[in-house]
């Protein structure tokens, strides 16, 4: 396969550091989840960087300074786009590595390169744009199921309002006793808030940024900003850490400037409201909980804390930590929109979450991301260890005094 | 002989830079694009934790710190006898490169077993996951080389005249005959064959380690107020 245009094309200046930089060394496998469940070194992040290495020494290499662009192995390819689309994204590689490459964007950035020259994406993943523009959602779900079946009747969504929600997708179709914990959260706080009618509350961008799929991105943003700038929004609350990433991290690029209005995880508006007496539990809960950190929260944005500020917060309870938490803290499967393609990865990934759960007796494990919600809870089904699985905010909905509208 | 090995050198030489030149070529035009990931600034901490990651390996010890011993011990040994080699390739010799000849003949002592210490780590413990082959074959070659100095040190000491005038040589581009030892020869070719593959990431991992602080301390800025 012969290439005029260079591999670099997709890369930030950083990032084509970053592809040089790599040492090597591997130490980032032992804090790749896929590693943890197929012990495969050919889709390892050392391997990918290596074989997309030769692709730019096929384009940007002396010989073909001199020659022209060179043949591009197709075998080598094909193994790339399988290595680089079976990775979850979830960044721990980065987190770890000696000379601290930021993987979290650049497996991203390969794949949009991937799909630039029709390689990408994979599978179930190649019909989300057209699900997007058909029906505004990846799932391809009616517009008019987005809220109806989940959303508290006795919560009140005020017109405008300085604070927004938005739901997500993910949250909206696969993981609905998250969304309407969120909901029910926000009507007890007190302070009114805002959503986007369901046919306006499109995709955030997300699984078509991740895998490498730009073309939409724009404009659903510009819809979506110019949405919540109509209602006079300061501030967009959302609980999904994905749509947390990408509004804060890619949308005022895609918006073309800064955004007016900012965005804050639903952790973050909770454990303000708790610290200024805002939210009343109305029990106690005595039980041992284990957290399990998103990977697009903690080394995505850095919001670490806030969702612990809130469960210690609950009157009783114990909280346990994984071994790797925080900005180390392991995948749950999910990640990167390979759980659509690579199911059993993922639902592997998922039970080494519960098996150590489970091992550390907690008695509930709390999740706060609705792609790790809908996959572990897909993880425990025929999985001989079993524990209670709650959202974060599912959690402190059944646990608030009353149900302000 | 000593032509040949001199013109084996130029060779290594150039190949050496002109990798350089083309990754620097690639580097350049990415330069050229805008990038729209936002700058974060650079502050005196995020160049001492850079200074520190770069000449201590601090990233590598948080995550395994019986490698970084192997590691930091090959890195700053292998170092230290690059600069005592100085003296072969400089007329007059500065006063610190005679300074470093006791430090740099220790480093030459532990620059072998060093390197032996990371082969075993890499290839016959049960935790580590991968060894790369291009990394096998360079830490190999080291340690070919490292030997056949410390042989030459202890044990067949070459003419150290006939060794600085054959460098010199190389220098001044006016070729002398090479010194009549094998240990020299094989010592001398396989510093030329490791030359064309030193890796590029001596250049870009030092930056990317200044991005990587850069992040980190913007981190927390992308959600919260400060």
């Amino acid at each position: 396969m012969k290439n005029k245009r260079s591999f670099t094309e997709e890369l930030s200046p950083r990032q084509v550091l970053e592809i040089d930089a790599c040492t090597q060394c591997g130490e980032c496998l032992k804090h790749c989840p896929i590693q943890d469940v197929t012990g495969n070194p050919t889709v390892s992040p050392p391997e990918k960087i290596r074989m997309f290495r030769e692709f730019i020494r096929a384009t940007d290499g002396l010989k073909a300074r001199f020659f022209g662009p060179g043949k591009v192995d197709r075998k080598l390819l094909e193994d790339f786009v399988k290595a680089v689309y079976e990775c979850t994204t979830c960044g721990a590689c980065g987190q770890n590595c000696p000379v601290g490459i930021f993987t979290q964007r650049l497996w991203p950035t390969l794949r949009k390169e991937m799909v630039k020259r029709g390689l990408g994406p994979i599978g179930a993943q190649a019909s989300v744009p057209n699900a997007v523009s058909r029906s505004g959602n990846p799932y391809d779900k009616p517009a008019a199921d987005r809220y109806q079946p989940w959303f508290p009747e006795q919560v009140k969504v005020a017109e405008r309002a300085e604070i927004a929600y938005y739901a997500g997708c993910t949250g909206a179709y696969e993981a609905q006793p998250m969304v309407r914990g969120d909901a029910l959260v926000l009507g007890a706080i007190g302070e009114p808030f805002t959503m986007l009618p369901p046919e306006e509350e499109v995709c955030c961008g997300f699984p078509l940024f991740i895998t490498g799929q730009h073309d939409l991105l724009a404009d659903l943003v510009r819809r979506l900003v110019e949405g919540y700038r109509a209602r006079g929004v300061k501030t967009l609350v959302c609980s999904c850490p994905c749509c947390v990433n990408i509004m804060s991290r890619d949308w005022p690029v895609f918006y073309g400037s800064d955004l007016p209005f900012k965005i804050r995880h639903i952790t973050q508006l909770v454990a303000a409201a708790v610290k200024e007496g805002k939210l009343k539990y109305r029990k106690e809960l005595h039980e041992r909980v284990i957290y399990h950190d998103p990977c697009y929260l903690t080394r995505g944005v850095g919001v670490i804390e806030e969702p612990r500020e809130v469960l210690r917060s609950i009157p009783g309870l114990t909280l346990l930590e994984f071994d790797r938490n925080g900005l180390n803290s392991r995948c749950c499967g999910a990640g990167g929109a390979a759980r659509k393609v690579y199911h059993e990865n993922a639902v592997a990934i998922g039970r080494l979450t519960i098996d150590e759960a489970v091992a550390k007796k907690a008695d509930r494990l709390i999740l706060s991301c609705p792609a790790c919600y809908a996959k572990v809870n897909e993880a425990m089904v025929g999985h001989k260890n079993r524990i209670q699985i709650t959202d974060i905010m599912e959690l402190i909905g059944s646990m608030i005094e009353g149900e302000k509208s | 002989m000593g032509t040949i090995l001199v013109v084996a050198a130029y060779s290594a030489y150039s190949v050496f830079w002109a990798r350089f030149l083309l990754h620097g070529l690639v580097w350049w035009k990415a330069m050229k694009r805008l990038s729209t990931e936002p700058a974060s600034p650079t502050t005196a901490k995020v160049w001492a934790l850079t200074v520190s990651d770069v000449f201590l390996f601090t990233r590598l010890l948080m995550v395994n710190p019986a490698l970084w011993v192997g590691e930091w011990a090959f890195h700053a040994s292998f170092l230290l006898v690059l600069l005592r080699h100085l003296r072969y390739f400089l007329n007059p010799v500065p006063a610190w490169v005679w300074c470093i000849q006791t430090p740099g003949t220790i480093a030459g002592y532990v620059l072998p077993p060093a390197l032996v210490y990371i082969l075993v780590i890499r290839l016959f413990t049960r935790w580590e996951k991968y060894a790369s082959p291009a990394n096998m074959f360079l830490l190999c070659l080291v340690l070919v080389i490292s030997s056949l100095g410390v042989l030459m040190h202890v044990l067949y000491k070459p003419d150290l005249v006939d060794v600085k005038l054959f460098a010199w040589g190389i220098v001044t581009l006016r070729p002398a005959a090479a010194p009549a030892s094998l240990l020299f020869l094989l010592h001398f070719i396989l510093v030329l064959v490791l030359i064309p593959f030193l890796p590029t990431h001596i250049f870009t991992a030092p930056l990317v380690m200044m991005e990587a602080r850069k992040r980190k301390k913007a981190l927390r800025l992308v959600m919260h107020e400060e």
